[in-house]
């Protein structure tokens, strides 16, 4: 998967995000450049409190910054009314979250249609396109069974299937195996990989710096700034079955030249 | 499509949470049922008060008039209301000689003049209060829808000294309703009773007699106690056609503003008319009783609030997670105020039905009339609930959809 030549889906130039007024005014994202092409695999490392949650809730539309511009498919987002960020979150954005936030009321199936509610699919077809993403995720025998009767990575590849229900273009993970234990994380994260392998674009913020090698670029925040932007070697494309994959992690080769992007730090 | 999609799927999201909180759905929409239940008790009751009147017009073939003396009214309702009360119990102006020139305009089926007569009625010991003694003609029974159950009624050959009595009257005076044959005592005159009238439990009438508690005497009877003249308070006219009687209210018109020197002293009242007086302090009545319910109402309308405040309270998560997964803020109103709307409509639903429930349980015990069922009353119902649903849903629908996604996906559940 190169580098084309159409514009990055996601560039962001000079965003500034703080919270708080007067002496409590803290400034969580300070003047962030970043671009991101189609079909790249983001992980986004730093320390607590270093704003990679804030710029993922930018990023998804949940959250306006202060200043600076967003410009999603070339297409500047900040001006946007409420009901047209929320049908480009509906169309184009897929959230994983650390907790799952899987509807408790609802059971698998329909927290994985869900998505599709609110793009206006009719029941039948919602729950048949449910369940077809529900099969791919090995999952189709859990359709009906309520979130609290499932396991954190069961509870995590429901998610990911909902998140990927309505074919967005990109997925924003927030730690999406922060509350799994290694081995359900590598299931996870292979999942992830796999979905990136098929085209989409993946934007995941970890604090585990193992999970970096999944992706394909490793951008590290520190203090409301990225700190470095690292191109990492594109794992081997393999054509063997994922579980196969999961012990070849060895055997990715290095390609093609690793780029180490110093950002300079800004005055302040 | 896509909105009606929507509207499915928040109804089913609806039932489902509805359904998730049993207890305290149930106790919110009795709220609503109670109070529906009860403005509908009131609206039912008036609407079958005020057609008591009417109904009585209509089973003699809607073609009665009742002349009554006074000026034609140009009141407003609560004054015309007591006055014209008031009226047939004082003075009359009317006399046995308009009574017979109107006996003599042709297309009359039936004429009875009621003169009511002051003073008690006693039988041995018994005296019972709020008795009306009324001297008229064996036509009565033609012009109202009295029935003798029990002996004859009033005519030419019968003595002066007889008299028909009202079924209640009978229990009073005697203890029993076979009373035929008995004798009481009235402005020092001893009567016979020859006849009892059937029940007709029906004290609003447009005669303003409760017969049940009346004694019929001929009008010769009650012109003794008068010096000999006839103070009639009402004529009743009955056409032998409904189509003639206009005609005929323009015929007596004439006669009686002749006999009265020019004067038109006198009303002349038919169809609607008739129930007015009586309806429109129905109408007044009912419309404060349903001022009154309206507030238990409102009372419901809060507790639907209230509830739907804490259960967005409760589901701030998940309306971050929707949001997060593409809800527009429109989407969430809809999610919260259909809810509501569920909980109003059902409350209004089984308010309908208790409503009903009870406006028959209240007549059968405490009244003489049945309630009325009619689409104006089922929609007001209806409207109501809606009302209440959407104006006490709103606000928390609206605050469910103002919540911020971020802060809603951070809350701990």
């Amino acid at each position: 998967m190169s580098k084309t030549t159409t514009p990055p889906v996601i560039a962001l130039k000079n965003v500034v995000k703080s919270y708080g007024i007067g002496d409590a005014e803290h400034t969580v994202l300070d003047g962030v450049n970043l671009k991101i092409e189609r079909g790249e695999f983001i992980a986004i490392m730093g320390p607590s409190g270093c704003g990679k949650t804030t710029l993922l809730n930018i990023l998804g539309l949940l959250d306006h910054a202060d200043d600076g511009d967003y410009l999603l498919d070339n297409r500047s987002v900040d001006t946007l009314s409420s009901g047209r960020r929320a049908r480009i979150r509906s169309e184009q954005i897929g959230f994983v979250f650390q907790s799952f936030n899987l509807i408790a009321r609802l059971n698998v199936i329909d927290n994985v249609a869900l998505p599709l509610t609110y793009k206006g699919v009719s029941k039948t077809k919602r729950l048949l396109e449910a369940s077809k993403m529900l099969s791919t995720f090995h999952l189709s025998e859990r359709e009906y069974y309520m979130p609290w009767q499932l396991s954190g990575g069961q509870s995590q590849r429901v998610a990911i299937a909902r998140a990927l229900v309505n074919n967005p273009s990109i997925i924003l993970a927030d730690e999406p195996t922060g509350n799994l234990d290694s081995r359900s994380s590598h299931v996870i994260m292979e999942e992830l990989s796999d979905i990136h392998q098929r085209g989409n674009t993946i934007i995941m913020v970890t604090h585990n710096p193992n999970l970096t090698s999944y992706a394909s670029r490793v951008i590290t925040m520190l203090d409301g700034k990225i700190a470095t932007d690292t191109k990492a070697p594109r794992r081997k494309k393999s054509k063997i079955a994922p579980k196969r994959r999961l012990d070849s992690q060895s055997q990715t080769k290095k390609r093609k030249n690793v780029k180490t992007t110093k950002k300079k730090k800004g005055a302040k | 499509m896509r909105l009606r999609l929507l509207i499915l799927y928040h109804l089913g999201c609806a039932y489902e949470s509805l359904r998730a909180n049993r207890s305290r759905t149930i106790l919110t929409v009795s709220g609503i049922a109670i109070g529906v239940a009860s403005i509908i008790l009131i609206l039912a009751l008036s609407a079958g008060a005020s057609r008591i009147i009417s109904d009585q017009v209509n089973n003699l073939g809607g073609a009665v008039a009742v002349v009554r003396p006074g000026m034609p009214d140009h009141q407003p309702q609560i004054n015309n209301l007591t006055a014209t009360l008031a009226g047939s119990k004082t003075a009359s102006n009317l006399t046995e000689f308009d009574l017979d020139d109107i006996k003599e305009i042709s297309g009359i089926s039936a004429v009875a003049p009621l003169m009511l007569i002051g003073g008690d009625v006693t039988a041995g010991e018994n005296t019972p209060k709020e008795v009306s003694i009324i001297a008229t003609t064996p036509e009565l029974l033609d012009v109202t829808d009295l029935t003798v159950r029990e002996g004859q009624f009033i005519d030419e050959i019968t003595s002066n000294n007889t008299a028909v009595i009202g079924a209640q009257l009978a229990v009073d005076l005697f203890g029993t309703e076979q009373a035929a044959g008995r004798t009481f005592h009235t402005h020092g005159k001893t009567f016979t009773v020859i006849g009892i009238l059937s029940r007709a439990n029906n004290p609003i009438n447009y005669n303003n007699v409760d017969f049940d508690h009346a004694a019929i005497i001929r009008l010769d009877s009650g012109k003794l106690f008068n010096q000999n003249i006839a103070s009639i308070q009402q004529i009743n006219i009955r056409a032998t056609d409904n189509q003639e009687l206009s005609d005929i209210i323009k015929k007596v018109n004439k006669k009686l503003v002749q006999n009265h020197y020019g004067e038109r002293d006198f009303t002349i009242l038919v169809g609607n008319d008739l129930a007015r007086p009586a309806n429109e302090l129905f109408y007044a009545i009912g419309a404060t009783l349903t001022v009154v319910a309206g507030v238990s109402l409102i009372v419901g309308g809060i507790g639907i609030m209230n509830i739907m405040l804490v259960s967005v309270a409760e589901r701030t998560r998940e309306i971050g997670i929707r949001k997060a997964l593409g809800a527009s803020n429109g989407h969430i109103v809809w999610q919260f105020l259909l809810e509501s709307l569920v909980m109003s409509l059902v409350g209004g639903l089984l308010g309908y039905g208790l409503g009903y429930l009870s406006a028959f349980a209240v007549a059968r015990t405490f009244l003489t009339f049945n309630p009325v069922f009619n689409w104006e009353i089922a929609g007001t119902a209806f409207g109501i609930a809606l009302v209440v649903g959407l104006l006490f849903g709103l606000y928390p629908a609206i605050r469910a959809a103002r919540k911020d996604p971020i802060a809603s996906l951070r809350q701990y559940n």
